[in-house]
């Protein structure tokens, strides 16, 4: 029994649930940039904590013919997001007679993404498509809507596995007398499967499958590879 | 945490409290300000608890169970309290956590179907309609720091199809072919998924008996559970809301447990 | 029957039996009594020439400004009540603009001419929408740009109706500048071309002799975007005409 005057264990004391908006459901994702397509990698677990929601929820999202947006964090957060911008490129569509080029997509995000600088979505987001010459491009943002063209980026719970390794394998960092090139699409999978098979390894967040997908100028194709389900 | 004023060990009190202060600002009571508000009219905690919900697909529906317990924190406060709201002829839903949050949103989900009904266009709530209208109210309660204080479940048929989503009260939302929340998530839900696995094309039968299997094993080993709930089957023939139903129990073993006194 | 037609021009959106918005004809008919402007659209570019009336030799005739730029790649011209074309190019440039931000691209002319349009049209008798008039605008308005279709032309009138053309003539010397601008206008023309006809059809039309003060004239080219000419520009094509 408590004692008079002496301080209540934790299980003696009346406690205050404390309330959070936010939440971190995992999720990786990662985009690369080539001559004349783009890639968006994804993995489909969903989780919160030490729980699996579900294993079968690709955080990319198809935004148009040739752009996907990759959306990961909490996902409370990346419904709301995608759903505004499914909106907003619908209205745009109707409004100027055109689908929304990849780079207005990436724009646009920035704004939504800096209209909520002081209650952020938390969200890491990635924009893959192709630019008005056809060439790939790849945007990242951070969550407060600060972005960036890249030709390569991995983002979400595996980010800081998957980069160091994609520097290597398509930036050619650290690698001597290495003359970095455009990387053939067969080529580019393959590094993709082989980082997120190494990330399920690690990342408890990381897992169940990947899903694949490439913009070409004739469309959008998406494959997937099994990943760890443990 | 406001602990040694509520037991009162001792302090006088003050003589005079809740008026004007020399040299302070005073806030006339009855006027609402949000950042000097005394009283919070808001769920930042909740009070009386509903505990695990459980839901399953099979072939031809989906089941839906939740029991009937309302819980004043470890007190089992109210024992008869339906978590389960029909709302359609295709839609269920059960909701996990503030009761009171719950009462309220069903009040305004059932105005919402009577208006429709008003309507007699033929349209009304599909469970995926009703899953995503639930997850715009819980996110922009959360975002508004105000939120209901819940996690739902929804099941139903779409289009003849099993549907089941859940969404919880920051707005986290997904749809699966097996759900269940609270303790349900950590206790009933691999047994779930385990069977599923198992038998993915499982009868109405089967999933009876696995809820079944579930609610006990919930009722063994959650504090917040109760041996009565009640299950809606969701089917092309409509929902059938049964219960209360109480499981046989078995407690032969339990005087063996020992060292918790 | 004792409503004539004078009973249907009083409230701005009151239909008349035969199904017309009189106030809307009558703005209308106000750019008839404004200068005239005329735009051509090449495939180098378009350009835009306006007529200044300088009624007073104590005129600064260099305040009277009928072109406007919108954007970088967006001109104006306009014929009518000049007043009432602050607020369009106004909301021209803040869409132009927002576009810009937003989207990190150039807008295209016919949307901006669409959103200008909208604001056209929201006239009415009661609780207007801030920036809205009681009335409809009594300016007519030619946009003229480059974008990623092309040089584009557009004629916008009071009612809010747009349309694209190759060659458009507004204001008072409109109905003579038109016909002429038919015959002269053909799909090769290059833009020195059309700047010089531009001239030489207001010169026809105006009542006044034309001369380097008393017009203005402007080119949107995707080389060199907006570009008024000047005093010693327009002097060196009025002198071959």
């Amino acid at each position: 029994m408590a004692q008079l005057g002496q301080p209540l264990s934790d299980y003696q004391r009346p406690h205050q649930v404390h309330f959070s908006p936010y939440d971190f459901n995992g999720g990786t994702v990662l985009a690369i940039a080539g001559e004349n397509y783009a890639l968006i990698a994804t993995d489909t677990r969903l989780s919160q904590g030490f729980s699996i929601h579900s294993r079968e929820s690709p955080k990319t999202y198809s935004l148009s013919e040739n752009t996907v947006l990759g959306c990961c964090g909490f996902h409370g957060d990346v419904l709301t997001l995608t759903k505004t911008l499914g909106a907003r490129l619908q209205i745009f569509e109707k409004e100027h007679n055109k689908p929304m080029p990849t780079p207005s997509v990436a724009a646009m995000l920035s704004t939504i993404l800096y209209y909520r600088r002081f209650f952020p979505y938390y969200t890491h987001n990635l924009v893959a498509g192709l630019d008005e010459e056809g060439k790939g491009c790849v945007y990242s943002f951070d969550p407060v809507g600060s972005y960036e063209r890249e030709v390569y980026r991995a983002k979400g719970s595996a980010s800081a596995m998957l980069q160091p390794l994609l520097d290597n394998q398509i930036g050619g960092k650290n690698q001597q007398g290495y003359v970095v090139q455009p990387m053939p699409l067969d080529r580019c999978i393959a590094v993709v499967k082989d980082v997120f098979t190494s990330a399920a390894e690690r990342d408890i967040y990381t897992g169940d499958n990947i899903l694949i997908s490439v913009i070409t100028k004739d469309g959008l194709k998406s494959e997937k590879f099994p990943l760890r389900k443990d | 945490m406001a602990t040694s004023g509520m037991f009162g060990n001792g302090n006088p009190g003050a003589l005079w409290t809740g008026g004007p202060v020399p040299g302070q600002l005073h806030n006339f009571p009855g006027v609402q300000n949000g950042a000097t508000k005394g009283s919070s009219q808001r769920t930042l905690n909740p009070v009386v608890m509903g505990s695990s919900v459980l839901g399953i697909q099979f072939n031809g529906g989906v089941v839906i169970a939740a029991d009937m317990l309302g819980s004043y924190g470890s007190l089992s406060k109210y024992r008869d309290c339906p978590r389960l709201l029909k709302v359609n002829d295709s839609t269920v839903i059960g909701a996990s956590g503030d009761y009171a949050d719950f009462q309220y949103l069903s009040n305004v989900i059932q105005q919402q179907v009577i208006d429709e009904e008003c309507l007699n266009d033929g349209f009304g709530y599909t469970p995926k309609s009703l899953h995503c209208w639930l997850t715009r109210v819980l996110y922009n309660r959360r975002s508004q720091f105000n939120p209901l204080w819940n996690t739902y479940i929804v099941a139903g048929l779409d289009e003849d199809k099993p549907y089941l989503g859940y969404v919880d009260k920051i707005g986290m939302a997904y749809e699966a072919p097996s759900l269940a929340s609270g303790f349900g998530a950590y206790l009933a839900l691999p047994i779930i998924r385990d069977a599923l696995e198992k038998k993915p094309d499982m009868a109405l039968e089967d999933a009876l008996r696995l809820i079944d299997r579930c609610m006990k094993l919930l009722f063994y080993r959650d504090a917040r559970a109760l041996n009565k709930y009640q299950v809606a089957v969701i089917t092309k023939a409509g929902v059938d809301l049964r219960g209360p139903i109480v499981s046989d129990t078995n407690w032969e073993v339990a005087h063996m447990i020992k060292g918790y006194e | 029957m004792f409503l004539t037609r004078s009973e249907y021009d009083r409230g701005v959106n009151t239909f008349s039996p035969e199904g017309r918005l009189f106030q809307v004809e009558y703005a209308i008919e106000a750019i008839k009594l404004g200068s005239t402007a005329i735009g051509i659209q090449t495939s180098e570019g378009v350009v835009l020439a306006v007529e200044k009336r300088v009624t007073s030799p104590l005129i600064e005739a260099a305040s009277i400004e009928k072109i406007m730029e919108v954007d970088k790649h967006i001109a104006c011209a306009m014929s009518g009540l000049i007043a009432d074309s602050k607020t369009l190019i106004d909301k021209a440039r803040v869409e132009a603009q927002n576009h810009w931000f937003t989207y990190n691209e150039k807008m295209n002319i016919e949307s901006v001419t669409q959103a200008v349009s909208n604001l056209a049209l929201q006239f009415g008798d009661d609780d207007p929408d801030p920036g809205a008039m009681s009335r409809p605008f009594g300016v007519a308005l030619l946009f003229a740009g480059v974008d990623e279709k092309g040089p584009r032309l557009f004629h916008m009138d009071p009612s809010g109706t747009f349309i694209q053309y190759d060659g458009k003539a507004i204001g008072s010397g409109s109905e003579g500048a038109q016909q002429a601008l038919q015959e002269v206008y053909h799909k090769s023309m290059t833009l020195k071309e059309a700047c010089k006809a531009a001239l030489t059809i207001l010169k026809q039309v105006m009542e006044e002799k034309l001369n380097s003060t008393n017009v203005e004239m402007c080119t949107v080219t995707q080389k060199n975007l907006f570009r008024l000419f000047t005093k010693e520009e327009l002097e060196n094509i009025i002198k071959d005409i």
